[in-house]
């Protein structure tokens, strides 16, 4: 009953995904992820009945080059395709993909996300490569990204674990199209939190973003 | 009788004694977040007594309550649950707290 409502909540709060190493949670779990930065705010709500699989929600708003708003709703499958849990370290391949619909202030009308993502992480180390399609009723905002970064330091598992974490992604008809975004990401058994600043280097796009993921 | 007697004390004074925990080495854990599931689902567990999970050696422990007892295969099915893979288990007559000191030493 209490899953219940958090599903709820999340979808509620949905104006605002987190790309980290995991997709999903573990079995028996809801796992709520968002992202918010300047022209692009995105937020899921899965729920994952078994290791393996998750359904959820996702909303997603953006705002293209041309000023004009979009957003897509849509209900989402994630599958974690292969997990490789070595000793000191895990790899991930997985899919997600939504179908919804889509809003803005050209058309609207049926949308699609798929995407495919690969991460490795050690306890000091992370790298993740992700493509992803966006698409609706003339509205494309396929993405490809890339990010690495290390730990500060290992930590125990009641602890919070600081990470500088770079990423760099291009993102179709948005502007800047390319995109490099430094951030602070603190990871504890509880959340998951990433405070950057996206064009850091450019006065005229300098924009903060948060990531943020919580599972229950 | 007597032998009978002095196995059934001796029992008893090594379950109230001797605290037993499985401990487990655990590929794939490598951030607290992801791994939250392996301490959630442990503790859940009615023969839990107590939990110790170390990223940084590989380790879950699950010391359990007097007299109680879970199968080795069970343990290891809820970590593979989580989404991790056992490469060793073993009960110990340690608890979770002297192998937290152990390993932090």
């Amino acid at each position: 009953m209490f899953k219940k409502y958090l599903v709820l909540l999340g979808m509620l709060t949905l104006p605002c995904v987190a790309q980290a190493a995991a997709l999903m949670g573990f079995a028996d779990s809801i796992m709520i992820m968002g992202e918010a930065g300047h022209d692009y705010q995105e937020a899921m709500v899965n729920y994952s009945p078994v290791i393996g699989h998750a359904f959820g929600v996702e909303h997603m708003r953006m705002e293209d080059k041309n000023g004009m708003q979009s957003s897509i709703s849509a209900l989402n499958y994630t599958r974690l395709i292969k997990r490789w849990n070595m000793k000191g370290g895990q790899a991930n391949l997985w899919f997600t993909g939504g179908v919804g619909h889509a809003y803005g202030d050209g058309d609207e009308g049926f949308a699609y996300t798929p995407s495919v993502q690969f991460d490795y992480e050690t306890t000091r180390l992370y790298f993740l490569g992700k493509l992803r399609v966006m698409r609706g009723p003339d509205m494309n905002f396929d993405t490809a990204s890339v990010q690495g970064g290390f730990s500060f330091y290992e930590t125990g598992f009641d602890e919070t674990q600081p990470w500088f974490i770079v990423e760099a992604k291009t993102m179709r008809n948005m502007e800047p199209a390319f995109q490099v975004t430094p951030a602070l990401r603190l990871i504890n058994k509880d959340y998951f939190l990433e405070l950057g600043v996206s064009n850091p280097f450019d006065g005229e796009y300098r924009t903060p973003r948060i990531n943020f993921m919580f599972v229950f | 009788m007597k032998k009978i007697a002095f196995a059934l004390l001796a029992l008893t004074f090594s379950l109230n004694t001797f605290a037993a925990s499985i401990k487990a080495e655990v590929n794939g854990m490598v951030c607290a977040f992801c791994a939250k599931g392996i301490e959630k689902k442990l503790k859940a567990l009615p023969q839990s007594q107590a939990v110790f999970v170390d990223l940084k050696k590989h380790i879950v422990v699950l010391e359990l309550k007097p007299g109680q007892d879970v199968p080795l295969d069970d343990f290891k099915a809820i970590i593979k649950d989580a989404g991790y893979d056992v490469t060793a288990a073993e009960v110990v007559d340690k608890t979770a707290a002297e192998i937290k000191n152990e390993a932090a030493q």
